[in-house]
């Protein structure tokens, strides 16, 4: 390997267009014999479009495709299979209701006198790949059965059963916990040391550093540059791809923290499938104080937001909202009691993208004088509360009349913070508050979130990125597997949290039981 | 970057997201906004286009079969130069398709207001027939009390057998999770059998004067509704019509300036938000279905009191009201104007082509009959389709503004 | 991330108490059974005893977790023995003038038939996840035009060509506009429907007029089987009335549902048709045409329904009239729900069904037809409970209704 391996797979000047943007530029892309490329870029910057060309489910509008020197016209994924190119999309694509060893011969189905379908043969095959690149897999599992990092391998078979020798991962270790991404990592290894090509997509500054070989940075659809690892730094890379020096610091002073208005103790909540996934969480937010909840997606911060809002019931455990009990409440019983909520999810949950600005402002409160009365709305004052509203948090690019689904989405995080904080609440529960929003918009919002904690509002802040947890938190706790694993000034350094986060040690901080 | 700074750029499509509407309600939502009457328009007339081709493959004349269909349903009552007998003769016809038309508005807003929840009720016929039922037992049962006490009687009981009928179906959507698609068909044909057997010979709600007849009792002449247009006798229009134009409105007034109305939509746009805002969706569904089975159980009282008297077994097994009610809905793009022009269109076309207006010289009234049919297919087969019009459109507007041309890969 | 963990118990008595549950909902039958020709038992007391024995089998299974098949066996003790309780009180006369077995299975299997056809047919659609409630149409052309092609040519089996050709093209309508367009298809179905009671009934009048359709058709051939030399006498006699003369139609729909069976489930096109009903974005990136999956599947599924529709009129009632196949298709539909999908679930489904119809039947015989009414409605109501969840919930494929959107 090396600069002079051969060149297997090159994108020539790739441009394509949505309708209003353009996600694709006139991008370059090249990718060697055996070598990990990484391609970093923020959400939405084009990454996936790019690989959804590669892998023949868009068709380009100016650009080519060669592979192994050869220009190559791909109108569906079929044909970039039988290129050799082999997708693990970030979405996975399996059919949860059946066989490991189904979901991987699909289309390719290995058969017995000629019609039918040979699902021993297809499960030999299998075991045979798989103990060929040293992993462990029951073809007879079904997937619903399997974890998140099971499925992915099977993704990964899915491609070398149909012989790929490009592999691209889309944001593959945004769904596992550290321990499955070393081991994926370790298994990318492996395929390289095969003769596997693998393209690498990713945001993670830290994780292109540490598997790739080059790097390529795109934003806003551009191809920045593409660079070798050695000599690049979390830095530098972090400078290409938001276009200017990364400062989070938000000016913060220290918050006066008042009399605890968010007690939970020993809550206990189970997901979809009926699994305890929060298992005896105690956490107390006073007036006054921002308490960020650190932890790697996917281990109960969701199902613990629920359970304080309302949205699911507890199993076991208390939660006392300024001093009254208010645990098996509904969501209208929470919102009532003074729970304000931002969702994690502002387009599935936060908002009703068909109803308009000034009925979306109105969604918590529309039972309630002036919006309503005796059950008779008054849709000119749910007007002249939205354009007090949209005035007040800057909503750009909507009057109170317009649909939500039409807004930006920084724009729309804004409606949903202008109604949660209008409504006064003792309590705000933010999921998330910054998830895909532009730099404008995060300063914005975590501005307004420091001001509301200086009001004397108990905030928890349940953030994936460790940079907002930091910057933001007067306390810092650590959610592991359910269960709160640390607490941590706001000082901590990053290591020390990232530590915790992965259940290693226990930190400095004590356990809050 | 050679974009111009707009206020609102759509979200950027990534893997995995689908943006091309794929539910229902979403693609309702794009329906609304995509410029209403000129769509309904369209679609109505490529039905008759296409009805028209019928007609002509099968050896009749099209253009004379419209126009005796049209005039059989006394629309041109409204031209001034229509008089004499004729403007008589249109003015009874006119009273018919409104006859005709009003139920029709009741099981069209029995559909629309279920879409509005963000569910489909196909069960609008059952309900109807759950409300001629009790409203044609209780019409012709306690023939002693007032006129007036009687028709409220009846019509309320009627319409709250058709509420509790649909009801079932959001109950079981909310509880169980059960499909309202599902259950309200499997409804349907438990009414069509009930209905039979009950006015079917030896059934409990058969006449009892006449044992080898499968029809009902009639109802009591005091219950009988008032006629303000036309001869009570020749079956003129009776003040159902008014009924049925004060729900149109009491429709549009809890959709828009209740509470109520607030949440059924925000529920049928987006449940998990409505769930978020403290609405309880599972109620929402058993409240709109309700109420959408209160509005196809009033259809059934009307025609009853108002100019069917009773029901026989033939009825039931026959009526397509409620069926119809969903073509009404559709192409009325369930708003309550919508729903009032689709519904005398509808009802138009009943009235004109059967066989008590319909010349058999010109076009046998059988064939019409049929004819009605096909067009009301095709129409609902357009109108959902609609989709298309609108995204070649979109697509011609962007090819003239010469600025993305690839940009029809992705919908809106 | 950890595996599903499921509440484990011991599998060796799981099957026990299953088992004991099972005996227990065979137990409430029986309890009717007896009192019924031939053994016709004329005391109430024996019924409750064998109630009792289900009801207690039932409890058990309930207590030892088997809630689903426990309650299942509770249910069955009462009616058995409300039913058996009706059967001993009964005159003898109407009984043996009812339960005629051999006469109520065959009438069990002509009710059935239709119904298999289009069920199997609304399988493959739904099962490449195209909802079908389209059915009834399709089976409403194939009944119109297999005598239409059977009067034209004098042959029945062009009719049945005639009949799949036209069931295929409406199928191919529905097709067009819920794949291609990606209208609701529950919508484009219900407009199916309506075109297909205008299409068939205009034709009708069009060309058979107020006559109807002339009484010359060529019918399609009964199998007849000598079983009545089968030893014992009283088996062969049984056996020959039950299956010795059966329509062709009806062996074919047998072999409809064991052929749909090893399709759907042991060919690499059954595993891509189910992919495609499942997860259609899945089955595309490994290149599965989705489109073409779903094609190929509704038109298939017109194709059945239209068999199931010839079948009414060639070899059942030997006419056609407008509407004549009165909801025949929803019921196929709810057979499909009831059979949870699955070939042999839905024949299973469209057998109770046809038996449902057949009693009515044959109780109209001594009782009128005022009970027969309202018995039709039964496939409904159990349909109903299906959905509810009582009786083992029935799960969709995950995509059924789903617009699929090539990118």
């Amino acid at each position: 390997m090396g600069p002079d391996a051969p060149v297997v797979l090159e994108l020539a000047g790739i441009t394509k267009r949505f309708p209003g943007i353009i996600a694709n530029d006139h991008v370059d892309f090249d990718l060697r014999a055996h070598e990990v490329h990484a391609l970093l870029g923020e959400n939405g910057a084009g990454k996936s479009t790019l690989m959804n060309i590669l892998y023949g489910l868009y068709r380009p509008d100016e650009g080519e495709i060669r592979i192994n020197g050869k220009l190559a016209h791909f109108t569906s994924s079929k044909d970039a299979i039988e290129a050799g190119i082999g997708m693990v999309h970030q979405h996975f694509m399996l059919i949860p209701v059946m066989t490991v060893a189904e979901n991987i011969v699909l289309a390719v189905e290995p058969t017995r006198a000629g019609v039918l379908f040979d699902v021993g043969a297809a499960a030999d095959r299998v075991r045979e790949i798989a103990e060929q690149f040293k992993f462990t897999i029951d073809p007879y599992a079904r997937i619903q059965n399997l974890s998140v990092g099971q499925q992915q391998r099977v993704e990964i078979l899915k491609a070398l059963y149909r012989k790929a020798d490009i592999l691209i991962l889309d944001e593959p270790t945004a769904v596992l916990t550290p321990q499955e991404a070393r081991e994926l990592f370790g298994i990318l290894q492996r395929l390289k040391a095969e003769g596997m090509s693998i393209i690498f997509i990713s945001h993670k500054l830290n994780e292109a550093l540490e598997i790739a070989d080059r790097i390529t940075v795109l934003r806003r659809g551009v191809k920045i540059d593409t660079i070798p690892r050695e000599g690049a730094t979390e830095a530098s890379l972090a400078r290409m791809m938001v276009g200017r020096d990364v400062l989070l610091t938000v000016e913060k002073t220290p918050g006066v923290p008042g009399k605890p208005l968010l007690e939970v103790a020993g809550l206990e909540v189970f997901d979809d499938r009926g699994l305890e996934v929060v298992k005896g969480v105690s956490l107390t937010v006073h007036a006054g104080e921002i308490v960020g909840l650190a932890g790697i997606d996917g281990n109960g911060q969701e199902e613990l937001i629920d359970a304080l809002t309302g949205l699911r019931k507890a199993h076991a455990g208390s939660i006392r909202i300024a001093g009254e009990e208010s645990s098996g409440d509904s969501a209208r019983e929470m919102l009532e009691t003074g729970v304000g909520h931002i969702p994690v999810d502002r387009q599935r949950r936060g908002l009703v993208l068909d109803f308009s600005l000034a009925e979306n402002l109105a969604l918590r409160d529309f039972r309630h004088a002036p919006n309503s009365r005796l059950g008779w709305l008054f849709p000119n004052r749910l007007v002249a509360r939205a354009r007090k509203l949209l005035k007040e948090f800057d909503v750009r690019g909507g009057v109170p009349q317009t649909r939500a689904g039409m807004l930006s989405g920084g724009n729309q995080q804004k409606v949903v913070l202008a109604r949660e904080i209008d409504r006064d609440p003792k309590v705000l529960v933010a999921g998330q508050p910054t998830r895909g929003l532009d730099v404008g918009a995060i300063e914005f919002v975590h501005r307004r979130l420091l001001s509301e904690r200086d009001e004397g509002r108990a905030i928890l802040l349940v953030s994936l990125e460790l940079d907002e947890i930091l910057s933001l938190s007067d306390r810092i706790l650590v959610i592991y597997e359910g269960r709160i694993v640390g607490e941590f000034p706001p000082t901590v350094s990053e290591e020390e949290l990232g530590l915790a986060m992965t259940g290693g040690g226990r930190g400095s901080g004590e356990e809050a039981a | 970057m050679t974009e111009a700074p707009t206020p609102a750029p759509p979200p950027l499509p990534e893997a995995g997201t689908d943006a091309a509407p794929v539910n229902f309600v979403e693609r309702y939502g794009l329906l609304q906004r995509s410029g209403g009457v000129a769509t309904a328009l369209i679609t109505a007339s490529l039905a008759f286009l296409i009805g028209g081709l019928v007609v002509l493959a099968t050896g009749h004349n099209p253009l004379s079969a419209y126009r005796e269909i049209f005039n059989g349903t006394g629309l041109n009552w409204l031209f001034p130069w229509v008089n004499g007998t004729d403007r008589t003769f249109a003015a009874m016809n006119l009273q018919q398709t409104l006859l005709k038309a009003t139920p029709l508005m009741l099981t069209g807003l029995a559909v629309a207001f279920a879409f509005r929840c963000g569910m489909f009720n196909i069960g609008g016929q059952g309900q109807y027939t759950v409300g001629t039922i009790v409203g044609v037992w209780v019409g012709s049962s306690w023939a002693g009390i007032p006129g007036p006490a009687h028709i409220v009687l009846a019509i309320v009981l009627a319409s709250l057998a058709g509420a509790f009928f649909a009801g079932v179906a959001g109950l079981l959507k909310a509880t169980v999770g059960a499909h309202e698609v599902i259950s309200t068909i499997m409804l349907n044909w438990v009414a069509f059998y009930v209905g039979s057997y009950a006015f079917g010979l030896g059934g409990p709600l058969q006449n009892s004067t006449n044992v080898s007849v499968p029809i009902s009792n009639d109802i009591a002449t005091n219950a009988h509704l008032y006629v303000f247009w036309g001869d009570p006798i020749l079956q003129g229009l009776h003040i159902g019509f008014f009924i049925a134009i004060g729900a149109l409105v009491a429709y549009w007034v809890v959709l828009n300036r209740t509470t109520l109305g607030y949440e059924v939509r925000a529920v049928g746009f987006n449940a998990e938000a409505a769930r978020y805002g403290g609405i309880n969706v599972a109620r929402s569904y058993v409240t709109a279905m309700a109420i959408s089975g209160l509005f196809a159980g009033l259809a059934g009282a009307i025609d009853i009191l108002g100019w069917q008297f009773r029901v026989g077994q033939l009825d039931v097994q026959a009526s397509n009201i409620g069926f119809t009610g969903i073509a009404v809905a559709l192409l009325g793009r369930n708003t309550a104007v919508g729903v009032f022009f689709s519904a005398l269109l509808f009802g138009g076309l009943i009235n004109g082509t059967s066989g008590r207006h319909l010349s058999a010289d010109v076009f046998p009234p059988q064939l019409a009959g049929n004819l009605t049919l096909i067009i009301q297919g095709l129409i609902i087969l357009f109108i959902g389709a609609d989709v298309l019009v609108l995204y070649l459109w979109q697509r011609a507007k962007r090819l003239r503004a010469g600025k993305t041309p690839g940009a029809v890969e992705v919908g809106t | 991330m950890t595996t599903v963990d499921q509440p484990v118990r011991a599998p060796a008595i799981a099957m026990t108490t299953r088992r004991i549950g099972i005996a227990g909902i065979i137990f409430g039958l029986a309890a009717f059974w007896i009192a019924l020709p031939p053994l016709t038992v004329r005391s109430v007391v024996w019924p409750i005893l064998v109630a009792l024995a289900a009801l207690a089998a039932g409890i058990w299974a309930v207590r030892e977790g088997e809630r689903r098949i426990g309650y299942g066996a509770i249910f069955s003790a009462i009616f058995g023995v409300a039913l058996g309780y009706f059967a001993t009180q009964t005159s003898l006369g109407h009984l043996n003038i009812v339960i005629v077995w051999s006469a109520i299975l065959a009438a069990m299997l002509r009710y059935a038939t239709p119904l298999t056809f289009a069920a199997i047919g609304g399988l493959f659609s739904e099962r490449s996840g195209v909802v079908n409630i389209g059915l009834e149409g399709m089976m409403l052309m194939g009944a119109f035009f297999s005598v239409w092609g059977d009067v034209q040519f004098g042959s029945w089996e062009v009719g049945i060509l005639a009949a799949m050709l036209a069931g295929g093209l409406l199928a191919l309508v529905h097709a067009f506009f819920a794949i291609q367009l990606r209208i609701d298809q529950i919508v484009g179905g219900t407009a199916i429907n309506f075109l297909a009671l205008g299409i068939t009934g205009y034709l009708f009048i069009q060309i058979y007029g107020e006559q109807g359709t002339p009484g010359s058709i060529a019918e399609i051939p009964d199998v007849r089987l000598h079983l009545d030399k089968i030893p014992p006498h009283a088996l062969g006699h049984f056996l020959d009335g039950a299956i010795g003369q059966l329509n062709l139609m009806i062996w074919l729909s047998f072999l409809v549902v064991v052929l749909a069976s090893i399709v759907m489930f042991r060919t690499p096109i059954g595993l891509r048709i189910r992919s495609v009903g499942e997860h259609p974005r899945a089955a595309d990136t490994v290149g599965i045409s989705v489109y073409a999956v779903r094609y190929g599947a509704v038109v298939l599924s017109g194709m059945l329904a239209a068999l199931g529709g010839a079948y009414l009129t060639l070899g059942f009632v030997h006419s056609f009239n407008e509407g004549m196949t009165a909801g025949r298709g929803f019921i196929a539909l709810a057979a499909l729900i009831f059979g949870k999908w699955r070939p042999f679930g839905a024949f299973g489904a469209a057998l109770l069904f046809g038996f449902s119809s057949a009693i009515a039947d044959r109780l109209a015989l001594a009782w009128g037809t005022s009970w027969q009414t309202l018995f039709q409605a039964l496939p409904y109501l159990l349909t109903l409970i299906a959905v509810a969840g009582v009786i083992g919930r029935s799960i969709p494929p995950a995509a059924v209704g789903r617009p699929y959107k090539k990118q």
